[in-house]
């Protein structure tokens, strides 16, 4: 599963590529330039993304518009995705899985919060067999009752026992930010009431209205554009054009709130605020996500950030801050667990290190930390085969346009402690949406901690 | 060593032996019990059993009190009025194509589990 704070680094992701040709020459280190960006065409009315490293291996995915913010019913996201390379009409799943592995290739499905993902990573020679399998996938997948029974059922139930406190409370800050939308879960819990709404047939009425030529972007990481062109156009051949039951889905509003939800085992506490969206011009929200940052990318340093002096001087619990980047809204994101004491402190700590910034008490070495870190999330979020991969087929389905980096960049660098004072007095000023999973005798109201709910 | 396979191929051939069929079938005696044919398959195998649990509900509760239904009267050594036997165009097949794709998915199993590799060079 990707991590999340990759959405922050793809938003500006999708250039026309400059550097391609020129990356493969140079010999020694240049003024660094972006490594070769994904490529947007039209291959039979079906949007592509393709980028071409020359490498041996090629991931090669279909980006869907079936992301849990558009599932008509609860649990039909992750429904369709645990029906993936399940029996389709012209073959059965063992063969599927069976001639993957003969091939030495890898199948994955996955979703975020927008975007259904099937991803396939093999050997380059092999991309005309792993075309037609994905376009067989969303075409012709059989959604048969007893595959539901024997294999969706169990391995969504076991999933769901792997979902800890910090899911919870995402998706409870998400959902007194979102309402609905963006605040559906993006797993449910055991105690989510899916058995109703789920069963191989609402699955198959939701692969219908979501995989057609409108809602999907199929993106290759290490395929040659002719390539991907010669084998497309007759696979996806019986893909329909439109939906025949469009879903809509309403601009996402920022509301805000306060959750609490009892649990045993260790506690999790959101904090979150509104954020930037994906292609918004905020840098001020990426400069502060580095000033608050929580999680060091030096090994056995727990780094100096707010949240890094928090959580030090409170072991016992972990602290991240990010932003959640969609289409149209983004959520920033304070996220803290382990013991609810150590929870509690930490959150007390960084709300009023927050205030501080406010005040205006950011030291120029501060900013200037937060300024790198937030270039090097930027950069760094194009080179991953991963992130960048989801974020270029986001991208297309939604329409965004591509935001131009070294314009990003500068809109960074020319942050100031001036304009961070102001952003988070909007923040703490404005609704905050808080959601406390855990020990609720400990874990504190957002009142306590001095938020707007 | 069955001739079916070679009878069903022959649509003359079905017909013209459907008398004997019919006769044969009337004096097997299941239908005076009220079974159908699929309520016979032997179900004492891994096969079958699986087969039997991708029955759809209805199906299954309905083959269950058939069966229990014929046990009672082989117990009393009676059988049904004649209004209550199976009908011919009730006795259709439930359970046999379930049964044939729990078998096919098993044959692919085991031809894929002894595959070997030819390599072209």
């Amino acid at each position: 599963m990707i991590s999340r704070s990759a959405l922050t680094r793809g938003s500006q992701l999708a250039l026309r590529s400059q550097g391609a040709a020129k990356l493969a020459q140079r010999g020694f280190a240049a003024v660094a330039s972006p490594k070769a960006s994904y490529e947007p065409t039209t291959v039979a009315g079906i949007k592509v993304a393709s980028r071409d490293d020359q490498g041996p291996t090629t991931h090669l995915a279909v980006v869907a518009k079936a992301g849990t913010r558009y599932e008509p019913l609860p649990g039909l996201t992750v429904g369709l995705e645990a029906f993936a390379f399940k029996n389709t009409k012209k073959r059965s799943a063992l063969r599927i899985v069976r001639e993957a592995e003969l091939l030495g290739g890898q199948l994955a499905a996955y979703h975020t919060r927008e975007a259904l993902v099937l991803q396939a990573s093999f050997l380059r020679e092999d991309l005309p067999y792993f075309t037609e399998l994905l376009a067989e996938v969303i075409t012709q997948t059989r959604y048969t009752t007893h595959e539901f029974h024997e294999e969706v059922e169990s391995v969504i139930h076991a999933k769901q026992a792997k979902i800890g406190a910090d899911a919870i409370a995402l998706d409870a800050a998400h959902s007194v930010a979102f309402h609905t939308g963006l605040g559906a879960p993006l797993y449910p819990t055991p105690s989510t009431p899916i058995a109703s709404y789920l069963n191989e047939n609402s699955v198959a009425q939701y692969a219908d209205a979501v995989y057609n030529r409108a809602d999907i972007a199929v993106v290759a990481d290490g395929a040659s554009e002719g390539a991907l062109s010669k084998w497309i156009e007759p696979f996806f051949k019986e893909l329909p054009s439109q939906s025949p039951d469009p879903l809509d889905s309403a601009a996402s509003k920022y509301r805000g709130g306060e959750v609490r939800i009892p649990k045993t085992g260790s506690s999790a506490l959101v904090i979150a605020f509104p954020g930037s969206a994906l292609g918004a011009s905020q840098p001020e929200t990426a400069v502060l996500i580095g000033l608050l940052g929580g999680e060091s990318g030096i090994k056995w340093s727990p780094g100096f950030t707010i949240l890094s002096k928090a959580t030090a001087a409170n072991p016992g619990a972990h602290a991240k801050a990010t932003n959640y980047a969609y289409s149209d809204a983004g959520l920033l994101t304070i996220e803290i667990t382990g013991s609810a004491s150590a929870v509690r402190k930490v959150a007390e700590e960084s709300i009023k290190a927050l205030k501080s910034v406010v005040d205006g008490s950011v030291s120029k070495e501060d900013l200037v930390k937060a300024i790198a870190k937030a270039k090097f999330d930027l950069l760094s979020g194009s080179e991953t085969a991963g992130v960048g991969l989801v974020h270029a087929g986001a991208n297309l389905i939604h329409g965004g346009k591509p935001l131009q980096v070294l314009e990003t960049i500068k809109a960074l660098e020319s942050v100031t402690a001036e304009k961070l004072k102001t952003v988070a007095k909007a923040l703490l000023d404005g609704k905050a949406s808080v959601g406390a999973v855990g020990d609720l005798h400990v874990l504190p109201f957002a009142e306590d901690l001095g938020l707007r709910v | 060593m069955s001739l079916a396979p070679f009878i069903s191929k022959r649509p003359w051939l079905v017909k013209m032996l459907q008398p004997l069929a019919q006769m044969y079938v009337n004096q097997a005696g299941y239908r005076k019990m009220g079974l159908r044919t699929d309520d016979l398959i032997s179900e004492e195998n891994e096969t079958v059993l699986k087969a039997l649990s991708r029955l759809p509900p209805r199906e299954s509760y309905d083959r269950i009190y058939r069966i229990r239904r014929a046990q009672q009267l082989s117990m009393q050594h009676k059988i049904l009025p004649k209004a209550e036997w199976t009908k011919p165009e009730e006795d259709v097949e439930y359970l046999g194509p379930i049964l044939r794709e729990v078998e096919a998915e098993e044959k692919e199993r085991a031809a894929l589990d002894t595959l070997t590799i030819a390599k072209k060079h």
